[in-house]
């Protein structure tokens, strides 16, 4: 098959591969203990991935590591699973850490991605306002999908849409975390909405 | 599958210790910075004698991973190495010629609308 030209790819060094698959992002975020971890392990693998905040070279020195502290960096191991749903399309799902001070990575995760799931914990709402936020400002799809613990009282969507402030044309559905069918079907809404989304962008005046 | 345990470093400790593997360099030295999910494979050539930029055990052992496509993000998982070390690592061996990024469609385009069919597809089937 013929090299597809790219003028970002190295240019002396033969033919550019044809892809063997395609590798989507979809994004899992949510307070802490809002079920991320437990909802890709439903459907998927977990891997841990390890990343930390980036060192300034000047911290680091050559000859002497043992200098640098703890307090420079942050370490964050992040979760992330792989759906191969073809044998030329694969899922990855990344769970994003809700908290504020992890905000610098988010860029970085959200790039490209089709768009986002923010699980929500009755208990502790407030925790998804950063997600609501930044999924909002960078116009990344996203679904709020209620986790449904044992022993949290039950809440109807509507009432969370409106204590998390929702625009009416997001989904907001129910979710456990734990179950298959349910992480499933919460895929599937995200999915579904960015399709909608994007045929709404398409058709001007509705 | 549980993860393979010869690829675990036991007893890692700092996270500063890592970026021995990469000289203390904490970002590659030029390109763009890989995307989680950007793919690389191995090229079939090995680094000329007199290039210098040597191979660690580091780069061979993600060289070694590189046989068929694969994700940074799988890279990293395999090696439990952190995603900067990973990038680094990368680059060196793409700036050898030992591996090259497989172009999946420009940054800036979204996927295609009959691809997010595919995978809606794909996950009501799961």
């Amino acid at each position: 098959m013929a090299s597809a030209p790219s003028d970002s790819a190295p240019s002396n060094r033969g033919p550019v591969p044809v892809a063997a698959f395609t590798a989507h992002k979809i994004l899992v975020a949510g307070g802490f203990g809002s079920g991320k971890t437990t909802l890709v392990g439903a459907i998927s693998e977990v891997r841990p991935l390890r990343t930390e905040e980036t060192l300034t070279t000047a911290s680091v020195g050559l000859d002497d590591l043992s200098g640098v502290d703890g307090k420079t960096t942050t370490t964050v191991a992040l979760d992330f699973g792989r759906i191969t749903l073809t044998p030329r399309i694969v899922l990855y799902l990344f769970g994003m850490p809700g908290q504020e001070r992890f905000s610098f990575m988010w860029d970085e995760l959200a790039y490209g991605a089709l768009g986002a799931v923010i699980l929500a914990d009755v208990r502790r709402l407030g925790d998804c306002f950063a997600s609501v936020n930044y999924f909002e400002k960078q116009r990344l799809p996203f679904i709020i999908a209620i986790n449904c613990f044992d022993d949290a009282p039950s809440y109807d969507p509507e009432e969370v849409r409106q204590a998390l402030d929702i625009d009416q044309g997001v989904p907001v559905v129910l979710c456990d975390a734990r179950d298959l069918a349910s992480v499933k079907q919460v895929l599937i809404s995200l999915v579904e909405a960015i399709s909608v989304s994007r045929s709404r962008a398409m058709t001007p005046g509705r | 599958m549980p993860p393979d345990d010869k690829w675990r470093r036991r007893g890692s400790g700092p996270v500063v210790r890592p970026y021995a593997v990469t000289g203390g360099r904490t970002a590659p030295a030029d390109g763009e910075v890989l995307d989680l999910i950007a793919v690389v494979v191995a090229t079939g050539r090995s680094p000329a004698a007199d290039d210098p930029v040597r191979l660690n055990p580091e780069h061979r052992r993600l060289l070694g991973l590189c046989d068929q496509q694969i994700t940074v993000a799988d890279l990293a998982a395999d090696t439990a190495l952190p995603l900067g070390v990973v990038r680094v690592l990368l680059a060196d061996l793409t700036q050898l010629g030992a591996i090259t990024v497989v172009r999946q469609r420009p940054a800036n385009q979204r996927t295609g609308n009959d691809v997010l069919q595919e995978i809606l597809n794909g996950l009501r089937a799961l």
